[in-house]
């Protein structure tokens, strides 16, 4: 018997507003229409009518669980338009700050996936070794959510070694949660029986609906930006991609697991290399007309901006694809044939960021 | 990395004419981005087809009004492709009025929103989408609201924000 | 406030959010107040509910987006008529950096009032836990029909904060004495939150002035219900006229809105040639020009820029 049902942010169990419209065989899912539009706020317009600087800020505000992502993705385009090349060590505290961003977003993520599944205290454990880096954030940069940490040409903030000896305590504190949390996701029993095997994308299919980010990941596909188009820091740390082969909800919460443990080692390595010098390369550099393709691999993936500029400092074009974007679709192949019951689960198990894919 | 630099050359000169050729930019990191120009967008389907030949993946897909494009008249459309880490960029230029493109959905599965997102934004038809309905927009905003050639309504000329501010100015005023 | 712990009363007070559009920060930081001990709303005598027809405090975050319009009004038309409304974050009731997008539909008030604003982009939880806990006293003032007389308590400051070692991003502060006009904060700021305006431009005339119907200064107000916090301003500031402060304590009732701004003023001086008002050089202005002026520089920064060119090329070529 086929029916069709809709389903809000309640139901989905989203912290932010997203419609589905699914279609039942009996209480099997068998088409899904996904209806976006609630967090469009008109800011791929907004941005053409701010200049480069002012969208320093507003696109921190895409986001705010990858918020680092924009500011420092968008400030490469620009710096490739205009020829400048950051200063090495605004280049690791670039690093560090998106790295910083990946180990909370993974841990919310993760978190949400515990609750929804009823494993209410690893929840809230996870919510409390997330707080470690909210701490981090709040105290390094001022905020616990947006760090306010880019500039066109460099960063503008910077590690005194008093903030520097504080970020690796905080780091060494997270080492032993995150091999826990792993662990929990890997083979506490309760888990297992509700993730793996569930919301499968076979490895063909997401080559096919062209996922990025831990959900490719997860399917085994070899992707990630910090090592196939390597920017910033990346080119001098050290790191394996984090990959998973069974593309089910439990592999894309163990890539995610895997990446904020690695994320802990990445930042060690930075602080490890923190080089001295000027933290900007050129505080108001000359923005010439011109075109450039910026990537970055933000915490659910690639992240693509485009940048067309006229000579003056409002940008003629500015187009960003966020990884989200690219993994909504691939819910349809996750559930098809799923019961009514696991939506919610597969739903967030693509980590999906509704402001970001609105705009 | 040579080699995908050739590979792109033949496929592209094999798909729309000797005369369509990509120049390719190196980053400080190494990282390959390709840019080409497309006289039209008859040849787009077969390079688009020949793309995914080689397992290019679609990126992104721009589009967008030229610098003074009320003077020339000009709008263009900009697909940008993955080539395992390098990003090609085909720029197709299409006419103010009646700019056409075909759909590349049918060639890859992802550019569905891509094209779904472009046809509200501006006034460009996506002949052949499989799907053309609105994506974002809410059904009381106008179509094509990135066509800035057409002027905007008070409500977004920061008319807002200067009401706002006059309230903000005023309150100062009065102890 | 000890006192008072024993009198909470069994039922607890409901939370009810709503996102109209919002980048998820606030939502996030929400969801931390509900999920985090030291952040619980519990301590506070509150519970979030799924139901918002048992809502007694909505939580509206975002800038009211064209297309969530419907639902949140639904919603908050669904909450019973003692209900508290607290915009959280300054999108709700400023927009923003959000503002005027044709896919923005705000300030929220424009639909319905708000009784409490909590500034922050996005406000930490101990901030929202203050807004929470004013929200609370109104409605439960509210509730027994005394909303009229109640005054927000005073906001204690909690015991961590000295222990902390590295400032918040806070409120902005301006200090008009390091200004020297040239509005690279307004260029920078995303969210239109300053504003220059000619003081003394129109009316004001019983103010003492060099020359009758010549402006007095430059007045630049800062609007901190909109302002995202991001202190881009301070970061291009010159002279260090614009410094972010600690101050995080800024939740305060929604008809303060516009009220709750501040402003400054730099004031014109006579060029010393010819009178005409100019904007005096700021002292930190010209240590990070020249270090140590001479007494010739000392001079040229009293003169409007026709006497200063008369100056070095002795007249004025047209």
């Amino acid at each position: 018997m086929t029916s069709v049902i809709e389903l809000g942010p309640h139901q989905l169990a989203l912290e932010e507003p997203m419609y589905f419209r699914v279609k039942l065989e009996g209480d099997r899912v068998a088409g899904l229409d996904v209806q976006p539009g609630q967090v469009h706020r008109g800011m791929e317009h907004l941005v053409m009518r701010r200049n480069l600087y002012q969208n320093i800020t507003l696109l921190e505000r895409l986001c705010s669980l990858c918020s680092n992502s924009h500011p420092s993705t968008f400030c490469s385009a620009i710096e490739e338009v205009a020829g400048v090349a950051i200063p090495e060590r605004a280049e690791y505290l670039r690093a560090v700050a998106d790295e910083i961003k990946r180990i909370a977003s993974h841990l919310f993520c993760c978190a949400v996936q515990a609750n929804l599944i009823g494993q209410t205290a690893l929840f809230r454990r996870a919510m409390e070794v997330r707080e470690i880096m909210q701490r981090s954030k709040e105290a390094i940069y001022g905020n616990r959510m947006d760090l306010a940490a880019n500039c066109i040409g460099g960063v503008r903030y910077d590690l005194t070694p008093d903030a520097a000896m504080y970020l690796a305590r905080q780091m060494e504190a997270m080492k032993a949660p995150l091999d826990e949390l792993y662990l929990q996701f890997q083979n506490n029993p309760a888990i297992m029986a509700r993730t793996a095997g569930v919301g499968v994308l076979p490895r063909l299919e997401a080559i096919e609906c062209a996922v990025v980010g831990p959900v490719a990941r997860a399917c085994g596909i070899d992707y990630d930006v910090r090592k196939k188009s390597p920017y910033g820091a990346y080119d001098r740390l050290e790191f394996s991609t984090s990959l998973q082969q069974a593309g089910d909800v439990r592999a894309r919460n163990l890539v995610r697991l895997a990446e904020a443990r690695q994320s802990v080692s990445l930042i060690e390595q930075c602080l490890a290399g923190l080089v001295p010098g000027p933290l900007c390369a050129d505080l108001l550099p000359e923005i010439p007309a011109g075109e450039a393709v910026a990537k970055s691999e933000a915490p659910r993936g690639e992240l693509v901006y485009y940048l067309r500029t006229d000579g003056t400092d409002f940008p003629l074009r500015l187009k960003w694809r966020v990884p989200s974007y690219m993994n909504w679709d691939a819910l349809k192949v996750m559930l098809h044939g799923e019961p009514v019951a696991n939506i919610p689960l597969i739903v967030n198990s693509i980590d999906p960021c509704i402001a970001c894919t609105d705009r | 990395m040579t080699t995908l630099i050739d590979e792109v050359a033949a496929l592209l000169a094999a798909a729309a004419g000797e005369e369509t050729v990509a120049t390719w930019r190196r980053d400080r990191k190494g990282v390959l981005t390709g840019w080409c120009r497309l006289s039209s967008a008859d040849s787009l389907e077969a390079i688009g087809r020949a793309i995914a030949s080689i397992q290019g993946r679609l990126s992104m897909v721009t589009a967008y009004l030229t610098e003074k494009a009320r003077e020339k008249g000009g709008r263009e459309i900009a697909y940008h492709f993955d080539l395992d880490g390098a990003t090609l960029t085909l720029t197709v230029p299409l006419p103010l009025e009646g700019a056409q493109v075909p759909s590349l959905t049918p060639i890859f599965r992802n550019c569905d929103w891509h094209e779904r997102e472009l046809m509200e934004l501006y006034e460009i038809q996506v002949v052949g989408h499989p799907d053309p309905r609105r994506l974002f927009l809410a059904d009381s905003v106008p179509d094509a609201p990135f066509e800035r050639l057409i002027p905007y309504s008070t409500f977004t000329n920061g008319a807002a924000g200067k009401a706002l501010w006059e309230k903000v100015l005023a309150a100062k005023e009065k102890p | 406030m000890q006192d008072q712990v024993k009198e909470t009363p069994a039922e607890p007070v409901r939370l009810f959010r709503i996102n109209t559009g919002s980048c998820n920060g606030c939502d996030v930081e929400l969801a931390v107040t509900a999920a985090v001990d030291e952040f619980d709303v519990e301590q506070l005598g509150c519970r979030y509910t799924e139901e918002p027809h048992e809502a007694d405090i909505l939580l509206i975050t975002g800038p009211l987006t064209v297309r969530a319009r419907n639902e949140a009004l639904r919603l908050y038309a669904e909450a019973p008529e003692t209900k508290v409304t607290v915009a959280v974050g300054v999108c709700p009731v400023s927009g923003g950096v959000f503002r005027d997008s044709y896919a923005v539909d705000g300030p929220v008030q424009r639909y319905l009032p708000v009784d409490l604003n909590v500034p922050g982009c996005p406000p930490r939880p101990q901030a929202l836990l203050a807004g929470i806990a004013q929200a609370r006293d109104l409605w439960r003032a509210r509730s027994k029909g005394v909303d009229a007389v109640f005054a927000a308590p005073p906001l204690a400051k909690p015991a961590d904060e000295p222990a902390q070692q590295f400032p918040i991003r806070g409120r902005m502060s301006f200090d008009p004495k390091a200004c020297v006009d040239c509005r690279m904060c307004r260029h920078v700021c995303a969210a239109g939150a300053i504003h220059f305006d000619i003081k003394g431009d129109k009316g004001d005339r019983h103010l003492r002035s060099q020359s009758p119907g010549s402006p007095e200064g430059v007045r630049l107000t800062l609007w901190h219900n909109s302002c995202v916090f991001c202190g881009l301003c301070s970061h291009y500031c010159p002279t260090g006229a614009l410094s972010v402060t600690g101050d995080w304590h800024l939740a305060h009732r929604g008809g303060q809105t516009f009220r709750f701004s501040e402003q400054g003023e730099v004031p014109y001086t006579p060029c010393s040639g010819c009178g005409s008002p100019l904007i005096a050089v700021a002292p930190e202005l010209l240590h990070a020009a020249f270090r140590r002026p001479t007494p010739e520089i000392e001079h040229i920064k009293t003169l409007c820029p026709a006497c200063r060119q008369q100056l070095s090329i002795g007249a004025v070529r047209r």
